[in-house]
C-alpha cells in the first residue's frame, strides 16, 4: 500500500521572486533579503561580495517582501505576507541572531473575489498604515499606531475593480495612494486617494491621469523632493504628479522589474521581458522634473526582481533563469555593454518537464530537467553525489600510480606528490609560489617505475620499486638503506605504512619488513600457493603507525586472505567466487567498525566486515554504523592519492586520462547541477536508451521588428554531450505537447513519438494536431510516420505495444500496423470520451489512470478480448490537475493547481457499483508548489541492503525550481513518523508565528481540510538541526532514545 | 547619466573577485530552525481585520455625524449609471462615496 507518503524537498526552490535592500540585521549592517517563494534568505553586503546568513523557511508562499522603518527605530522591519492572508512583522535581534515577530495577523474576508493581477501590498513610506489589495474592490488597511504597533486592519471600498497597481505617493501630509487600472473598456487610467485614517474610508486624492498606456503595468513612486509617480507602458514611460507631466517612447517591451539606483529617485534601473536592462533618469532642476531619459545598459537573465546593492552593483533575480550579480560598469565593453555579469545564483525554474535516468548505468539516477523559459530556456543535468572541486590540473600522459609524502613526521601538510610512470617516476612539489614543479629526490631511483610509496618513521621516506625497497632520508633526501628481492624475483605488489612493509614477488612470494631508524629488515617470508594480486596494511587498530592484520588478495582461487603480522599465519580466508580477481584491498575503520573493501577488476567493489572498484571513483563513508557508496562527478580515474598540501588542503590528486588534477571533496550528498543552455525553451524531454539521446520540444522566440513569433522544433540531443544532433522544425503555429521514447509489437525499432497541436488565435480549444513518430537513423530524426489527430496531444504513453493518446477530450488508443510490405502507420483502435482535457496520463498494465484540466483524476481499463476502453472509477472533486502518478494498483497521487497533493484509492471491494465507481481520497496536503511533473526514480544509489533501498519513491519537479521525493512508506514507520512531526511542529516554531498545521492544510476554492497520510519530511529531517537539549525534550516525550531518533532521521535524508 | 553610482559603504564589494561566471556560485546559508517562543508576538499585535460591514460602518458614521459628509449628490448620480461616461472628463475622480 502506499497510501502513506513521506514528502521531502531534494532542492529547495531557487525562483526569486522578491528582493529588497536594508539594514535589517544591525543599523551598520547592509542586508540583501531574497525571497524564493516559500523561503526568504538574507545576506550580508561585505567588502568580498555577498555573505549568505541565514535561508528562512516560511510556512506560506510569499506574496509581499518589504523592509520599512517604524518611527523611533534604528533598524528595519522586514513585512512578509503569504498567498493564504496572513501576514507577520520580523525583526531581527542581533543578540540571539534570531527573527522575532513584532506582529502577525489574518488579513483574509470572509466574502470578496480575490484579485485576478496578484495580491498587492504596500507600506506608507511615513509608516502610517500598510495597504493590501487582495480582493477586487476591497482596500485593507492595518494601521499603525504612533509607537509604531499595529492596530486592527479594517477594508475601505476602491471602486476599481480591475486594478493592476497600487502604491504610496512620497511626501503627502495624508497617507496616499495611486492606482493603475483598468475599466471595463479597456481603457487604462491612474487615480489618487487619499486614506482618511479617521472616516476609515478615502478621500479624493491630489490628482488624477487618464488613458495612459494601454499596456501600463507598473507604478513606481518617487520620493523627495519629486514625489511624484512614473507609469512604466509598453511603448511610453510617463511622470505625473499634481503640477508635472513628462513622456517618453520607448521601445516596445514589457517592464517586468524595477530597482530605484538613488535616493533621491533620480535614476531607475528597468529590466524588461527579454532579459534587456536600462536606466531611466528623470532630469530635474530641484523639484522641478524637466524631462525623462532612458539609456540600454545590457542583458541580464530575464528579471522578476532588481535590487541595487552598492557602489554599482545590481542583484538581479530571476524566474525565468539563473539569478546574478552584476555590475555596471563606467565605460562599454566591446560588445557596448555597460553590465557586467560577476555570479550566477543557480534557478531550476520553472521545472516544465524532466527525466530520470541513469547514464552511468551505475543504479543511481540523474534528472535532466527542462529549465527556464524564453532566451533563458536551459536543461539541467541534476544529479546526487559528491563533487570533486578542481583546483588545477596539469597535462600528464601515462600516469601509473601516485602517492604523497611529507617532507617530516610533523609536517602537517604533504610536500611531495610522487608520480610513477611505466619506465620512470617523476617527483613533484609545490614550491613557494604555490605552484607544482618537478623537483628530485636523490635517494629515490627515478630510471624505474614505482610500486608504492610511503612516509615513515625518523623522517625517512619508502620507494618500492620491482627490483628492491629503498629507505630514504626525508631530510636529506638521502638513501639510508636497500633491501633487494632475491635475484630472479621480481616485485609484483607492494604497501607499506610508517613502520611496515609488505611485498610480494613472482611466485607467490610474500615478504614482510620492518622499518627501523635506517634499517630495514626483512622479518618473515611466507610462501603462498598462487600469484598475489593485491596487497593493504593499513594500520586500523589503537596504534596508528603499526599493523597487525594485512590483506592479500589472490590470483587462481580467487580469494582474499588475511595474514597477521609480524608472524604472517593465516588467520582467515574469504574465497570470492566468480572468475573476477581482486584488483585492490584496503582495511579501513570507519565510526569504529573494522571493514576490509575489495575492488574487483569488473569494478564490483566488496564489503567485509571485520569481525573475525572499478575505474569510476566511488567514495564511501559510513554513516550511523553503516558504509554508504556515493557517486563522484568524474569518469575514467585510473589512479588517485591524497595530497594535503598548504595551497590544496585537504585535497585528492587524480589521474584522468591524459592529465592530473588537484581538487577537494565537497559536501556529501549534495546535488550537483550542470547547466545546458539552450537560448529557448524546452517544454518535453524524453530519453532513449538505444539512440543514447534526448529527444527536446522546444519553442524560440524571435523578434522581427514589432512583431514577435515562436517557432517549434523537436530537437535531438546526444546524451552524453548534450549537443545538437538533428532538428524537426515543426508547422508555423504547432507546438509540441508530449514525446515519448516507444517500441510497439511486432517491431525491433524504438522509436520517438511526438504529440503536438495546432494553436490558432480564434479557436479556444485547438481542433487539429498530429501524432509524428521518428525513427532516429545515423544521428537524425527520420521521420518514419504521421497521424492526423482532431484536437491537441497532450499526452502519449507505450500501452500494450500500441501507442496511447490523450487528445483533448478523448484518450484514444492506436495500433501500428504495416500499411504496405515497407512501411508502417498508426491507426486507430478505440478511444473513451468523457473528460473535459484529458491532460495527463500514466498507466499500469490494462489501467489507464488520466489527469482531467477540472475534473479530478479517473481510472480507465482496456479490454482486449472486446477492444474497448471503459471507465472503472473515477475522483468526484474538481480538483484542476497538473500532474498525476501512479504509486501502485490501486493508489494514485495527483497535483493540482491550488499547490496540493492528493492521493486517491481505488475501492475494488466495494459493495455496489457507485462505490466500486468512486475513487476514494486518502490523503490531502498543502505542498506550496506547482507540481508539474511525477517521474518514479530515486537521486541516490539504491543498495540492495540498505532499508531505504525497499522504499519505492516518486521524483516531482515545480515552477519554483524545486525537486522533491514522494516516498511511500511502510505503516509502522509512517506511525512512529507523524509522532515525531506532531511532537516537531511544538518545537520547531514557524517563522512569524505562522502554523505549520495550516500551511500543510490541503486547501483550495472549496474546501480546507487538515494534512493526511503526508509526512512533511523537511520538518521531519530539521530535527538534525536541533540543539541536543531540544532533541532530549522529544526523545522525552516520544519514548525514543536520541541516538535512535537521529539513526531513523538520518535514514530517513537518505532518500534523497 | 551612468556617472556616480551610490555609495553608502565605499568598503562593499571593494575586495570582490569575481567567480568564473560559468561557474555558479555555491550560496549556502544555515538553515534557520527556530525554537524560542520569541515566534509569537506581544499581546496586542495579533491582528484581524474589523468586522462590521464597510455599508454599516458608513450608515454608523453617518448616523453619527448626520451633517457630514453627505458628497456631492450629483456625482452620486452620475457615478452610479457608468463608472466612466466619458473617459476623457475630468469628474470621474470624485465621488467615494458613491456605493452608499
Amino acid at each position: 500500500m502506499s497510501v502513506w507518503n513521506y514528502v521531502v524537498t531534494a532542492h529547495k526552490p531557487t525562483n526569486v521572486t522578491h528582493s529588497c535592500v536594508g539594514n535589517l540585521t544591525s543599523p551598520h549592517e547592509l542586508n540583501l533579503i531574497i525571497a524564493k517563494c516559500t523561503r526568504i534568505e538574507i545576506h550580508l553586503l561585505t567588502p568580498q561580495g555577498l555573505q549568505p546568513m541565514l535561508d528562512v523557511p516560511i510556512y506560506g508562499r510569499i506574496s509581499t517582501l518589504e523592509l520599512f522603518r517604524p518611527h523611533g527605530e534604528a533598524q528595519d522591519f522586514l513585512f512578509i505576507a503569504t498567498e493564504r492572508y496572513k501576514f507577520c512583522v520580523l525583526q531581527w535581534d542581533a543578540e540571539t541572531s534570531e527573527l522575532v515577530t513584532r506582529a502577525m495577523g489574518d488579513v483574509s474576508d470572509r466574502i470578496g473575489r480575490p484579485t485576478d493581477n496578484g495580491q498587492i501590498g504596500i507600506i506608507d513610506p511615513d509608516c502610517r498604515l500598510i495597504g493590501l489589495h487582495l480582493y477586487d474592490g476591497l482596500f485593507k488597511v492595518i494601521p499603525f499606531d504612533n509607537k509604531g504597533q499595529l492596530k486592527e486592519a479594517f477594508n475601505i471600498r476602491l471602486e476599481e475593480l480591475q486594478v493592476l497597481d497600487i502604491k504610496f505617493l512620497y511626501g503627502c501630509s495624508k497617507p496616499t495612494i495611486v492606482v493603475l487600472y483598468q475599466d471595463n473598456r479597456d481603457a487604462r487610467h491612474v487615480k489618487t486617494y487619499e486614506v482618511v485614517l479617521k472616516d476609515k474610508d478615502f478621500a479624493e486624492g491630489p490628482w488624477s491621469q487618464n488613458n495612459v498606456d494601454n499596456g501600463a503595468d507598473l507604478l513606481i513612486p518617487v520620493p523627495p523632493p519629486l514625489c511624484g509617480v512614473l507609469i512604466i507602458g509598453e511603448e511610453t514611460i510617463v511622470y505625473c504628479s499634481a503640477n508635472a507631466f513628462k513622456a517618453i517612447p520607448i521601445r516596445p517591451s514589457i517592464t517586468k522589474a524595477y530597482g530605484r539606483v538613488d535616493a533621491d529617485g533620480s535614476r531607475y534601473l528597468l529590466g524588461d521581458h527579454a532579459g534587456l536592462l536600462h536606466l531611466l533618469v528623470i532630469t530635474h532642476e530641484k523639484e522641478k522634473v524637466t524631462g525623462l531619459k532612458i539609456e540600454l545598459l545590457g542583458e541580464t537573465s530575464i528579471a522578476s526582481t532588481i535590487s541595487y546593492l552598492d557602489n554599482a552593483f545590481v542583484f538581479i533575480g530571476s524566474s525565468y533563469g539563473d539569478s546574478q550579480l552584476i555590475k555596471l560598469n563606467l565605460q562599454p565593453d566591446s560588445k557596448g555593454s555597460y553590465v557586467e555579469v560577476l555570479e550566477r545564483y543557480v534557478n531550476l525554474g520553472p521545472i516544465v518537464d524532466f527525466c530520470v535516468v541513469d547514464l552511468e548505468r551505475q543504479g543511481q539516477g540523474q534528472v535532466v530537467t527542462c529549465s527556464g523559459a524564453y532566451k533563458d530556456g536551459s536543461l539541467r543535468i541534476v544529479r546526487n553525489g559528491i563533487g570533486i572541486n578542481e583546483q588545477a590540473s596539469v597535462e600528464l600522459q601515462g600516469i601509473k600510480g601516485m602517492w604523497s609524502l611529507r617532507s617530516s613526521v610533523d609536517d602537517p601538510y604533504d610536500t611531495f606528490l610522487v608520480v610513477s610512470f611505466i619506465s620512470e617516476t617523476r617527483i613533484l612539489a609545490m614550491n613557494l609560489e604555490d605552484e607544482l614543479e618537478e623537483t628530485e629526490i636523490e635517494g629515490f631511483c627515478s630510471q624505474v617505475q614505482t610500486l608504492f610509496c610511503h612516509d615513515a618513521v625518523h623522517n625517512q621516506l619508502v620507494q618500492v620499486t620491482s627490483s628492491s625497497v629503498r629507505l630514504v632520508s626525508a631530510l636529506t633526501r638521502e638513501l639510508r638503506n636497500e633491501w633487494f628481492a632475491p635475484s630472479g624475483y621480481a616485485i609484483n605488489v607492494a604497501t607499506a605504512n610508517a613502520t611496515q612493509v609488505l611485498l610480494a614477488t613472482g611466485g607467490g612470494n610474500l615478504v614482510y619488513l620492518e622499518i627501523g631508524d635506517g634499517v630495514l629488515k626483512e622479518v618473515k617470508h611466507a610462501q603462498l600457493e598462487y600469484e598475489i594480486s593485491c596487497l593493504d596494511i593499513n594500520p586500523i587498530g589503537d596504534n596508528p603507525l603499526y599493523s597487525h592484520l594485512a590483506a592479500v588478495g589472490m590470483w587462481t582461487d580467487i580469494s582474499i586472505r588475511i595474514f597477521s603480522l609480524p608472524d604472517l599465519n593465516l588467520v582467515t580466508k574469504q574465497n570470492l567466487g566468480g572468475e573476477i580477481i581482486p584488483r585492490s584491498v584496503l582495511l579501513c575503520a570507519f565510526e569504529g567498525i573494522y571493514y576490509l573493501l575489495c575492488a574487483l577488476g569488473d569494478g564490483h567493489l566488496l564489503n567485509f566486515l571485520l569481525n573475525m572498484s572499478t575505474d569510476r571513483p566511488t567514495v564511501i563513508y559510513s554513516s550511523n554504523k553503516k558504509l554508504l557508496y556515493s557517486n563522484v562527478n568524474l569518469k575514467e580515474v585510473s589512479h588517485m592519492c591524497q595530497f594535503n598540501s598548504a595551497a590544496f588542503p585537504d585535497s585528492l590528486a587524480i589521474a584522468k586520462e591524459g592529465e592530473l588534477t588537484i581538487g577537494t571533496i565537497d559536501d556529501i550528498q549534495k546535488l550537483h547541477i550542470r547547466s545546458i543552455p539552450l537560448g529557448e525553451q524546452a517544454r518535453r524531454i524524453c530519453h532513449q536508451e538505444q539512440s543514447r539521446t534526448f529527444a527536446v520540444c522546444c519553442l524560440k522566440y524571435s523578434q522581427s521588428n514589432a512583431e514577435e513569433t515562436e517557432m517549434h522544433y523537436i530537437r535531438l540531443l546526444d546524451d552524453q554531450t548534450f549537443e545538437f544532433m538533428s532538428t524537426y522544425p515543426l508547422d508555423t503555429f504547432e507546438y509540441g505537447c508530449s514525446i515519448l521514447s516507444c517500441s510497439f509489437s511486432d517491431d525491433s525499432n524504438v522509436y520517438y513519438c511526438v504529440g503536438t497541436a495546432y494553436v490558432l488565435a480564434d479557436e479556444n480549444e485547438p481542433t487539429k494536431g498530429r501524432i509524428l513518430v521518428f525513427l532516429v537513423e545515423d544521428g537524425k530524426l527520420q521521420l518514419i510516420a504521421e497521424k492526423e489527430t482532431k484536437g491537441a496531444v497532450y499526452s502519449l504513453n507505450a500501452f500494450n505495444g500500441k501507442l496511447l493518446a490523450a487528445i483533448n477530450q478523448k484518450i484514444q488508443l492506436y495500433k501500428w500496423m504495416l500499411r504496405d510490405e515497407t512501411s508502417r502507420e498508426l491507426q486507430s483502435e478505440c478511444g473513451h470520451h468523457g473528460h473535459i482535457l484529458a491532460l495527463y496520463v500514466q498507466t499500469r498494465g490494462d489501467f489507464i489512470v488520466v489527469g482531467d484540466l477540472m475534473k479530478s483524476i479517473s481510472l480507465l481499463i482496456y479490454k482486449h478480448e472486446e477492444g474497448a476502453i471503459e471507465e472503472r472509477a473515477r475522483d468526484y472533486n474538481a480538483n484542476w490537475m497538473s500532474a498525476v502518478e501512479i504509486l501502485d494498483d490501486d493508489t494514485y497521487l495527483g497535483a493540482e493547481n491550488n499547490f496540493n497533493l492528493f492521493t486517491v484509492r481505488k475501492n475494488s471491494e466495494g459493495a455496489t457499483d457507485e462505490e466500486r465507481g468512486r475513487l476514494e481520497a486518502v490523503g490531502e496536503y498543502h505542498l506550496g508548489e506547482f507540481v508539474n511533473r511525477f517521474r518514479h526514480g530515486s537521486l541516490v544509489m539504491r543498495l540492495p541492503d540498505s532499508d531505504v533501498g525497499q522504499i519505492p519513491t516518486i521524483i516531482f519537479g515545480t515552477v519554483n525550481g524545486v525537486i522533491g521525493v514522494i516516498a511511500s512508506l511502510p505503516h509502522d514507520q509512517y506511525v512512529f513518523l507523524e509522532k515525531l512531526q506532531s511532537n516537531l511542529r511544538k518545537v520547531i516554531k514557524g517563522v512569524g508565528g505562522l502554523s505549520h498545521d495550516q500551511w500543510r492544510s490541503f486547501n483550495n476554492e472549496k474546501k480546507m481540510v487538515d494534512a493526511r497520510n503526508f509526512l512533511d519530511g523537511d520538518l521531519i529531517e530539521s530535527f538534525l538541526d536541533l540543539t541536543r537539549g531540544k532533541m532530549d525534550e522529544i526523545s522525552r516525550t516520544m519514548g525514543v532514545t536520541v541516538e535512535e531518533l537521529c539513526k531513523r532521521v538520518e535514514e530517513l535524508t537518505r532518500l534523497h | 547619466m551612468l556617472n556616480g553610482w551610490p555609495s553608502r559603504d565605499p568598503h562593499n564589494f571593494r575586495q570582490f573577485r569575481p567567480s568564473d561566471p560559468s561557474n555558479p556560485s555555491k550560496m549556502a546559508a544555515t538553515t534557520y530552525c527556530p525554537t524560542h517562543s520569541r515566534t509569537l508576538p506581544p499581546p496586542g499585535q495579533v491582528i484581524s481585520t474589523k468586522t462590521v460591514n464597510i455599508l454599516l460602518r458608513k450608515m454608523y458614521q453617518s448616523e453619527e455625524k448626520p451633517t457630514a459628509k453627505r458628497g456631492p449628490p450629483a456625482n452620486v448620480v452620475q457615478e452610479q449609471g457608468c463608472k466612466q461616461p466619458r473617459p476623457t472628463s475630468d469628474s470621474d475622480s470624485a465621488a467615494e462615496t458613491a456605493y452608499m
